[in-house]
């Protein structure tokens, strides 16, 4: 396995090849198994997004370390509509009502660190970051 | 994690080793203490199977794999239940928050919208006003005119809330605005219209009826928008009437001409207004008649205006298990040689 | 308690069938399938009040909102077979001279027959 891998998004079968990688990496940088458990959530909600909303894109993952921790880098990249208004989905009780499940706010307390970028008609970008306790 | 919570985990794993052989209710007893620690430091679901997975493989290093796999399910199935949990507890400080700020509101509401009951020799007025919720969107005014007449206020907006609550407020500075004991009731309400037409949400409206009493002619003027009809007592004959009223509410078209009408009271006679939060009570599923209402008044009519309306209000309180429906007001003038 | 709006094309009119409560709850539901009726012109949209049992305040500015639409796309409404109570409240808050509404009330004899 690489340090850098990514899986693309098209159909929903997707959502699970890339809980795999990311699990699979995650077991290997030695992530408890509720974090792995964890992370592999998180996974499915980013996939379940691009499946979802953006037709098309894909989810990475990078083995990243510095000199007090390592942690596991994971990315979701698509080139779909784009996200009018990212306070509104960072909201809570925004997506969930609907029983669509966690959202971004559940992805964001399920990493230790989140990052959303997103233009109009061009994509969005979500980076995250667990680090390993 | 901190020490208190280091401490309910030895716990948790001293009380299934125990229960595991005794199976006792002292063991379920504690864990259900151990839980609700749990719960105060915010530990997650899939943490406390992370938890109990740990505590098995300690007591039993050649646990099942079977076992153990069906534990690891299990905690992949508890991380969406994690992650709504969470969120509902953010949801509650957040509901926590928006009560303690309403409150603040319909405290500046009360303090916005306050009004005083004039004292006026020879009149006995009682007046009871409660929201439904925090805020009302019924409104009740005061006003003592330099010839000694009393102007009185009675609204309601569609809707209750914060949106009504606002719209009362322009309300109030509107009539605040104008000379009233020079004004006639018809004039306010035509003026009034106005005001909410252009100012105001088409889907929103106001109902309102107000009156100016004269005392040296013992005399009520009054005209309405759409407003609940109040009633008029005949004490002479002991009867209730529906009070005439013909106008459309507040808000709907531009330019509204309103009747007026005049009544005259007589020594013990009283003038009944309300709002639909009374009329509209519910026992139960059955929406209460108008007679109820005079019932009630009846039954508690040789009290002062202000036991009066306080009883009443008592008295649907209680039929509708106190939970209101609606904002209710209710204003008793009665005259006193 | 729900509301069910049932929206019905006939030849020359919708006929929209309301059955339920009308309240603050209820209300908005109301007003999205009501309003985008009456924003095309020429259409007469008929509402059928025979099975809404309740009716607050709410409900009363969902249909002024709904005539001001006509007025301003040049539809029609009319609101048949109110209950008395229901009617009451158009009456008095004076809207029973600007929205045309059927005044024969529910229950009451129709050719002759209960």
């Amino acid at each position: 396995m690489s340090p850098h891998s990514c899986v693309k998004i098209r159909k929903e079968w997707d959502i699970v090849s890339a809980r795999q990688l990311g699990r699979e990496m995650a077991k290997k940088l030695g992530f408890s198994t509720v974090d792995q458990a964890r992370i592999a959530t998180a996974v499915s909600e980013l996939a379940r997004n691009i499946y979802l909303y953006a037709e098309e894109g894909q989810i990475c993952f990078e083995v990243f370390e510095t000199i007090e921790r390592k942690g596991l880098r994971m990315g979701a990249f698509d080139t779909g509509p784009g996200i009018t208004d990212i306070s509104q989905v960072m909201q809570d009780g925004y997506t969930t009502s609907g029983g669509l499940g966690a959202g971004l706010p559940g992805v964001k307390r399920l990493m230790d660190e989140f990052d959303i970028q997103s233009e109009i008609g061009q994509g969005t970008q979500i980076k995250t970051v667990k680090w390993v306790r | 994690m901190d020490k208190i919570v280091d401490l309910d985990i030895a716990h948790y794993k001293t009380l299934l080793k125990k229960y595991i052989v005794t199976q006792d209710e002292q063991s379920l007893y504690g864990v259900e203490l151990v839980s609700k620690s749990f719960i105060k430091n915010n530990i997650l679901p899939e943490e406390i199977i992370s938890l109990h997975i740990q505590a098995l493989g300690e007591l039993y290093p050649d646990i099942n794999l079977d076992v153990k796999h069906s534990m690891d399910f299990l905690l992949e199935a508890m991380i969406s239940y994690g992650l709504a949990l969470q969120e509902v507890q953010i949801l509650r400080e957040e509901q926590f928050a928006l009560k303690s700020e309403i409150s603040v509101a319909a405290s500046m509401q009360d303090t916005l919208l306050g009004t005083t009951i004039p004292d006026v020799s020879g009149l006995d007025i009682g007046v009871i006003s409660i929201p439904a919720n925090q805020l009302n969107g019924d409104y009740h005014h005061f006003v003592k005119g330099n010839d000694g007449s009393i102007g009185i206020a009675m609204a309601d907006v569609i809707g209750k809330g914060i949106p009504a609550a606002l719209c009362m407020s322009m309300i109030k500075y509107a009539i605040d605005s104008y000379p009233e004991d020079k004004m006639s009731p018809k004039m306010i309400l035509k003026n009034l219209n106005r005001v909410v037409e252009r100012n105001v949400d088409p889907s929103m409206f106001i109902t309102m009826i107000y009156s100016q009493y004269l005392p040296s002619e013992s005399k009520l003027m009054y005209a309405s928008a759409g407003h609940e009809p109040g009633f008029y007592y005949n004490a002479a004959k002991g009867t209730f009437e529906e009070i005439e009223t013909e106008g459309l509410i507040l808000g709907v078209l531009p330019d509204t001409d309103y009747k007026q009408y005049e009544l005259e009271i007589h020594d013990q006679d009283m003038v009944i207004f309300l709002t639909d939060g009374v009329t509209e009570c519910r026992d139960g599923e059955r929406f209460i008649e108008t007679e109820e209402v005079l019932n009630v008044i009846t039954e508690y009519i040789h009290l002062p205006a202000q036991e009066l309306v306080t009883n009443v209000y008592k008295h649907f309180e209680r039929l509708q298990n106190f939970q209101l429906r609606d904002d209710f007001t209710l204003l008793i003038l009665r005259k006193e040689v | 308690m729900n509301l069910n709006v049932n929206i019905h094309e006939d030849i020359d009119k919708f006929i929209v069938n309301l059955s339920g409560e009308i309240d603050a709850y209820t209300a908005p539901e109301l007003k999205e399938n009501l309003l985008p009726l009456t924003k095309q012109a020429g259409n007469v949209v008929e509402i059928n009040f025979e099975n809404v049992e309740y009716m607050d305040s709410t409900g009363l500015g969902i249909f002024v909102s709904a005539l001001k639409s006509t007025k301003e796309n040049k539809s029609s409404m009319k609101l048949v077979n109110l209950q008395e109570r229901i009617l009451r409240l158009f009456r008095i808050t004076g809207l029973d001279k600007i929205i045309d509404i059927d005044t024969t009330i529910r229950g009451e004899s129709v050719n002759g027959k209960l």
